[in-house]
């Protein structure tokens, strides 16, 4: 008995080892389909990215404290981008990823509190608190944008717009990354860039 | 009550400079951030820097131009008088600050951002230039709060520019943290996913490089937060890369490649490459899975050596005879010597990982291009290569392990494993040399995983008897084919010690290939009058072979010394470093500068480059009549040990300049520019 244990642990151990430098799962990626995710929303109900098939799908990675949220909620650039989703048809998904203790942490009421105080209009805020479904997107910023077509497959990834300040002013200024993909991707057009550098607040990950 | 006197003194330590050299502050309990100028007075049409210097709070951090996956630059804009020009605002080379999976790019401490500034020639000796600057930073620790802020300076015009000595140190240490022109070639390259960049320079040596890192300047070329392994051999280092998420990558990728040396001093060097194919890896540079899969081959051909394959042998005879009892047994007694073999050959790469890291935090890692060590390489090779020949026989383990091997019981055969693994080493150098060189070049948990293998792929045949005992039928008996291929054996052997030769005479002339020479005729005398005491008896024969050997080893101080003199002088115009020298040019009343240096040092060889045999430094060391005196610490010297510790140094680079006029010499950087040392021969009062 004791030397089976030996052995195993012998070959364990030498697997664990050959394994061990990257256990990182595959990246989000352009044309692939999109990681699906299971998160409950500001009112309990567990939501799927999977129920929304057959619709365009906007995900923002929130933290309502970061400067750099604020300047897109401060200047009704967010809420407005919100409401012309829900006019397409498309579905908004905001998603509150920071743990208990850390800033940008919202509980379900909180959660419907912000909503109505920011007069956001977002079809849902979902709630990550062990960041599995930043993990999955490698979000590393709020806010971080993805834009998910009907069918399933990411169609854009990255900033809301091209000035990565937290300047209020440069909101008028700055090239909308994210409205030019999500309209593309309602449209049934190619997204012409694709890709773009998120800027923002850290996004602050449980331990795994 | 002390610290409010500690505060008083440093307001007014402030309050002189506080118009023309540092404006008012913009502080929060986060960041005390200025703008400062290198001039107290600047005169017309006169080109000189301002700076934004930023004091952090302890945890509190801020950004470089690529910030990383989170966080933003600091911005300035600038408003000078009219026909005044500024430069875009430089950055030190950054850090890698990691929070969670993340990965930022950026400072903490007291980063200070130069800006270069011309006035314009219009001006006339009294009026003020004035500057204003506004400024916005983003300042993270785990939260992040956007700051920003007004400053001034009043800078007064005079006929003659006024350098400041209060500001001085912080351009001067602004300079040193940033990434200096590199003297590299770089290549960079990925494919899918993965990718690499090779850094190319003659300076560059496994043991002169512990650690590196890229920091692409634009955003999505990597994966921020992916290790990026290192390997190293002579003349190139390579890290590899994981593609970030842009979607095209730039025409060139422009970045700063930081590297710390064997001495733990860390130079950042600016970088560009064109990208094309992934630069090909060295055999140290092979993918995990591959190095593991070359460790188990070469774990499995360990067993056909004439050291092990008798053991072998012997303990799958036991086991043939064996092969009607129980399986259970049978294969408990294969999993014991498994076992034994990879928990050996674990301990063998603890050992050499753990002796890397003393080694790297004593600067250890140089042993490797020290004449001495090549030669007893070589030395070592030629001997394990007479022993292969049959000149003498190594009988002591290989007899130890026969009679543990004869042994019953699961202790037994784990020891065999054990043994067979120790027996294994001595006449498999050739193995163990590339899994050494291959680990000293890979990170901790990856050397163990190829030494682990090493130990899987010997333990392997018995493993597979154990699972299938009638196997042992089909192993060659032991007989006449293993001594040949034993002395076959030995002309890798004598191949390697000739290359070892070759290496020496590159690296310190034909003296120390006569002493090496002389040295290998020793240890073959002594081989070859140990192997008749062995053969006949007689006391004799050991004592000769035991002082030739002893012999050869008195000639590595030679082999050591014997390098040729243009290796140890860093450059012409110069002239070796000693105590007695340093006292008479300074009675003499001539300045003096003194470079420590050593072979293996890159960041000694780059400042040699970059700063000190610039056509302009040397003019001035000419017009002066500095004298430059080199101490090569390569092999360690006492003395100059002595003098670096005389200043808080542990290793090198250090560079003194002793003025003309007398007095405590003046300790430069560590990382130079031409303009650091400029300054420090130039400052007033040295001309002579």
């Amino acid at each position: 008995m004791t030397t089976r244990i030996t052995r195993r642990a012998a070959v364990t151990g030498a697997g664990a080892l050959l394994l061990a430098p990257r256990l990182a799962a595959a990246a989000p990626a352009i044309g692939a389909p999109a990681p699906d995710f299971a998160l409950p929303d500001q009112d309990g109900d567990i939501r799927r990215l999977s129920d929304f098939r057959g619709r365009v799908v906007v995900l923002e990675w929130t933290n309502h404290d970061c400067p750099f949220v604020r300047k897109h909620y401060n200047s009704n650039n967010m809420q407005g981008l919100q409401r012309l989703a829900a006019e397409r048809g498309a579905v908004w998904l905001s998603i509150a990823s920071s743990p208990p203790g850390e800033q940008g942490h919202v509980t379900g009421p909180q959660a419907k509190e912000l909503t109505a105080a920011r007069n956001a209009a977002p079809a849902a805020v979902l709630l990550d608190h062990r960041s599995v479904a930043a993990r999955a997107y490698q979000a590393t910023v709020t806010p971080h944008m993805f834009v998910i077509s009907a069918d399933g497959v990411l169609r854009y990834m990255g900033g809301i717009d091209s000035i990565r300040s937290s300047r209020v002013e440069d909101v008028a200024r700055a090239e909308p990354f994210l409205r030019d993909a999500m309209l593309a991707v309602i449209e049934g057009r190619p997204v012409a860039r694709a890709s773009t550098q998120a800027y923002g607040c850290a996004i602050k990950y449980v331990d795994a | 009550m002390m610290r409010v006197l500690t505060t008083l003194a440093a307001l007014l330590a402030l309050a002189p400079m506080a118009q023309a050299l540092e404006s008012a502050p913009v502080s929060s309990e986060r960041a005390t951030v200025t703008l400062i100028a290198d001039h107290e007075a600047i005169a017309p049409g006169q080109s000189f820097r301002l700076a934004l210097r930023q004091r952090l709070a302890p945890g509190w951090h801020t950004y470089w131009i690529n910030p990383g996956d989170a966080g933003q630059p600091p911005e300035v804009s600038l408003t000078l008088p009219e026909g005044a020009r500024a430069e875009p605002m430089r950055f030190p080379a950054p850090e890698r600050i990691p929070y969670g999976p993340l990965v930022n790019f950026g400072y903490e401490g007291e980063p200070v951002f130069i800006i270069p500034v011309t006035a314009p020639a219009g001006l006339a000796p009294g009026q003020t230039f004035t500057v204003s600057a506004e400024g916005h930073w983003l300042v993270c620790e785990r939260i992040c709060i956007p700051e920003e802020g007004s400053f001034r300076l009043d800078i007064p015009v005079e006929a003659a520019p006024r350098p400041a000595a209060a500001t001085a140190p912080l351009f001067t240490r602004a300079e040193a943290a940033e990434a200096r022109p590199s003297p590299f070639a770089a290549r960079l390259g990925f494919s899918g996913q993965a990718g690499a960049i090779e850094i190319a320079g003659p300076d560059i040596a496994p043991g002169a490089v512990r650690e590196a890192f890229f920091f692409p300047v634009e955003w999505g070329v990597i994966d921020n937060a992916a290790p990026q392994p290192l390997s190293v051999r002579n003349g190139a280092l390579r890290l590899g890369l994981t593609r970030g998420q842009a979607e095209a990558l730039p025409a060139r990728v422009e970045g700063i490649v930081a590297i710390t040396d064997a001495a733990g001093v860390r130079g950042a060097y600016l970088v560009s490459a064109v990208p094309g194919a992934v630069p090909a890896g060295g055999g140290a540079g092979l993918p995990l899975w591959q190095a593991a899969l070359f460790a188990a081959l070469g774990g499995l051909i360990l067993n056909l050596m004439p050291c092990v394959f008798p053991i072998l042998a012997m303990k799958a005879m036991a086991l043939a005879r064996l092969s009607g009892a129980a399986q259970g047994a049978v294969r408990a007694h294969a999993a014991s010597y498994t076992a034994g073999v990879v928990l050996s050959f674990l301990a063998i790469g603890g050992l050499l990982v753990a002796l890397r890291a003393a080694g790297g935090v004593a600067g250890w890692g140089f042993q490797f291009t020290s004449p001495a060590f090549v030669a007893g390489m070589a030395w070592l090779m030629l001997a394990v290569g007479l022993n292969l020949s049959g000149v003498f026989a190594i009988g002591g383990p290989v007899a130890a392990g026969g009679s543990l091997a004869a042994r019953g019981g699961h202790a037994g055969s784990f020891f065999t494993g054990a043994l067979a693994a120790l027996v294994a080493t001595p006449c498999t150098a050739p193995f163990m040399a590339a899994a050494i060189g291959a680990a000293l070049a890979m990170g901790t948990a990856e050397a163990l995983t190829v030494f682990a293998f090493l130990g899987l792929g010997m333990a392997l045949p018995y493993a597979l008897l154990g699972v299938a005992p009638g196997l042992a039928r089909l192993l060659p008996r032991p007989g006449l084919w293993m001594e040949r291929l034993k002395q076959g054996l030995a002309f890798p052997m004598y191949a390697a010690a000739a290359w070892l030769v070759w290496v020496l005479a590159e690296q310190a002339g034909p003296s120390a290939v006569l002493m090496v020479l002389a040295g290998g005729v020793l240890i073959g005398f002594g081989a070859w009058a140990w192997g008749l005491a062995q053969r006949s008896g007689g006391r004799f024969g050991r004592l000769a072979g035991a002082a030739a050997v002893a012999g050869a080893l008195a000639l590595l101080p030679l082999v050591q010394g014997a390098a040729p003199a243009a290796a140890r002088a860093a450059d012409a115009g110069s002239e070796p470093w000693s105590e007695a020298r340093v006292a008479a040019l300074r009675a003499e009343g001539r300045p003096v500068f003194v470079n420590l240096t050593a072979a293996w040092c890159i960041t000694c060889k780059v400042n040699e480059r970059v700063a000190l045999q610039t056509d302009a430094v040397r003019r001035v060391f000419a017009e002066r009549d500095i004298a430059y005196l080199v101490g090569d610490w390569t092999r360690g010297d006492a003395a100059i040990t002595a003098l670096l510790r005389a200043h808080q140094r542990e290793g090198v680079p250090l560079y003194l300049f002793y003025p003309a006029r007398g007095g405590a010499p003046v300790v430069l950087p560590q990382i130079l520019t031409e303009g650091i040392v400029l300054q420090a021969i130039t400052s007033p009062g040295d001309a002579t």
